[in-house]
């Protein structure tokens, strides 16, 4: 079946490719000539206008995964997956809403700025390594990916096509800073989206469907089909735990990534970036909802036809060469190309200001803003080549575990940027320990390193939802009661929040006075420490699935 | 005036919080509420179609109207604190941090 499913012609693949890149090369050289301060390099300037920077977020988000793995996993989970991957687009809106705009007002690069402001040096080191483990998880998959694509391209070895694809990948994003990162992002979206869209409209047309002008949403009529040859599509299958289980692992997690939160700080306003994610929303719902449809089309092809997709994540791909011309197909090549590309850009940017900025300003305080800067394009290009070289030989684990990560991330960053932004009390030791305690349970519990001690089973123990579930509420709970306890010890007064630390907090909130009692209750902080105690013992329960 | 734009911004805060996930999380709904399951809309099971429309058309909309509410907020804070001789950290300010 392999080869019935590869690109026929290889040198349409090349055209494809040295096409985009040659654009993506193109605005990163004109963008680089706009970055001359570090404010452009890690933040283009703060002038990105809501369309593009909508267009941006939706490009940084929509990773090759959604070209490739979420139409293997709906293949594997069904309709469930839809709903887990709906989720994902409250992200931005829910960081813009609960501290973006906060931060955007400090003029902050990454969370991790707010988090040295907030609670100081060590605090940052704990929090922006956490980070940085996991940006180079994130784009490890990524170029993963990206190494898998030019091997279907070109034909070639899969190590020859991860050393092209990352030596291009990095080189653009190096060139542009943050301007490239950005208007490459909203060029490679449109791609993206179009080659998500527009072959898929063809292919739905061959199908059979009256909705092939639309096929984001216009697919009711197979509907009757699909039940025929597989009842079970539409079942929801869970129970509410597992619904439940997505909010603490992938809701509260990317609300924590730094390569999301920097494409709210490089709005050109606080106002526009609320407008931005209007932008954002549109976008994304508009090329996930096509990768809905892939996922359903891939399991229709499969109980219509009787062909077995033995490698479901190239199920788009095996969907066009079969029903479409070989430039199409190897246009939607591109557009995963796009998708891996603009979020590898985001990753690096993210460990690019971590590093240059945040780490630096605590390690080496002196050094000057030109010198953060040749450090931080440093980072970039190191964490892209890391990034290369781990995914020569993926461990198995690393393959599988961006969702993962994200559950790692919730349980190790989100507590102290949510609490830190909205609570006074939030103290620096009890974010460390907590940090600290909850990550390395997280990891522990998971059953990619000690596989006898796992909680949850199968897909949701590995995706990190079971993991999530104990671990981020628990999290909360004890930076919450530590906060309490360690501000109100005298021995570890060093650690609580200073009279500086709290004026943060009112001025990233818009007031121009300080108010010792605004953000400073002790109530609803402990119902939410002891609702999360609940969520910790529920989380515990022993898994059906 | 000072405590009402407090309250009205911790509300605002929850209010949409909760609209967010209950947009992005519509699933959970029909999964709380069984009897909702069987309807059909535009060809699909309701609990199918209802969450993807509330994950992209519903969360625009909430979207909207928070830009909307949030951005009118901020004004209301910016002339409070113009209103008392204050200085606020604003998009032209140098940050400072």
């Amino acid at each position: 079946m392999g080869s019935e499913f590869a690109l026929q012609n290889i040198w349409v693949g090349v055209i494809v490719v040295v096409v985009l890149f040659a654009i993506c090369y193109g605005i990163g050289y004109v963008s680089g000539k706009m970055t001359t301060s570090e404010d452009d390099f890690y933040a283009a300037g703060f002038k990105i206008g809501p369309v593009t920077n909508g267009l941006s977020m939706a490009a940084t988000w929509a990773s090759l995964a959604t070209f490739l793995g979420v139409i293997a996993l709906i293949s594997k989970l069904q309709v469930p997956f839809v709903y887990l991957w709906i989720q994902w687009a409250i992200s931005i809106p829910l960081l813009t809403l609960l501290y973006g705009t906060s931060l955007r007002r400090m003029k902050a690069y990454t969370p991790g700025t707010f988090i040295k402001a907030r609670y100081g040096n060590a605090a940052t080191l704990v929090v922006a390594g956490w980070m940085i483990l996991i940006m180079v998880m994130y784009a490890l998959g990524q170029m993963i990916g990206l190494g898998q694509a030019f091997e279907l391209l070109f034909g070639i070895p899969y190590n020859i096509g991860l050393i092209v694809a990352g030596i291009a990948t990095v080189g653009y994003i190096t060139l542009g800073g943050m301007y490239g990162a950005s208007y490459n992002a909203a060029f490679q979206m449109v791609i993206m989206t179009i080659a998500m869209i527009v072959p898929m409209g063809a292919i739905m047309k061959q199908m059979g469907s009256s909705g092939w002008w639309f096929p984001p949403l216009a697919y009711g009529d197979m509907v009757p089909s699909m039940l025929k040859v597989l009842p079970t599509f539409f079942d929801m299958k869970y129970d509410f735990r597992w619904y439940f289980a997505l909010i603490p692992a992938f809701t509260l997690g990317p609300v924590a990534l730094p390569h999301l939160a920097m494409r709210v700080f490089t709005s050109s306003s606080v106002k526009n970036a609320r407008w931005a994610v209007v932008w954002f929303i549109f976008f994304l719902g508009l090329l996930f909802s096509g990768t809905y449809t892939s996922g359903f089309a891939g399991n229709f092809f499969q109980a219509t036809t009787g062909k077995v997709i033995s490698k479901p994540d190239q199920t788009l791909l095996i969907l066009n060469v079969f029903y479409n011309p070989v430039w199409v197909a190897a246009f939607v090549m591109g557009g995963a190309l796009a998708a891996g590309l603009s979020t590898v850009g985001g990753n690096l940017m993210a460990i690019s200001g971590l590093v240059g900025n945040d780490i630096l300003t605590v390690l080496a305080p002196t050094m000057d803003s030109k010198t953060r800067v040749k450090w931080g394009f440093v980072a970039l290009g190191l964490g892209g080549i890391i990034a290369v070289l781990l995914a020569f030989k993926p461990p198995k684990f690393l393959v599988t575990s961006i969702l993962w990560a994200f559950g790692l991330l919730a349980s190790t960053a989100t507590p102290g940027i949510l609490l830190g932004v909205w609570w006074k009390e939030a103290n620096k030791l009890a974010l460390m320990v907590s940090s600290i305690i909850c990550g390395v349970i997280y990891i522990v519990i998971s059953p990619h390193v000690i596989p006898s001690i796992v909680v949850g089973k199968g897909v949701t123990a590995a995706l990190g939802m079971a993991g999530g579930l104990v671990t981020v509420p628990l999290s909360f709970t004890l930076f919450i009661f530590l906060s309490i306890i360690f501000n109100r010890i005298a021995g570890l007064q060093s650690f609580a929040p200073t009279l500086k630390d709290k004026q943060v907090i009112d001025r990233i909130h818009g007031w121009g006075d300080y108010d010792e009692t605004r953000y400073n209750g002790l109530t609803w902080p402990i119902i939410l420490a002891i609702v999360c105690i609940f969520i910790t013992i529920w989380g515990l329960q022993p898994w059906k699935f | 005036m000072k405590e009402a734009l407090y309250k009205k911004e911790l509300w605002i805060t929850i209010i949409f919080t909760i609209l967010l996930l209950l947009t992005g999380h519509f699933a959970s709904i029909f999964i709380l509420f069984p009897s909702l399951q069987g309807g059909t809309m535009w060809g699909f099971p309701v609990q199918y179609i209802v969450p993807i429309l509330m994950g992209w058309f519903g969360m625009m909309v909430v979207c909207i109207v928070m830009a909307v509410v949030c951005n009118k907020f901020d004004d209301e804070m910016e002339a409070y604190a113009k209103s008392q001789g204050q200085d606020v950290l604003t998009d032209k300010s140098k940050g400072g941090f």
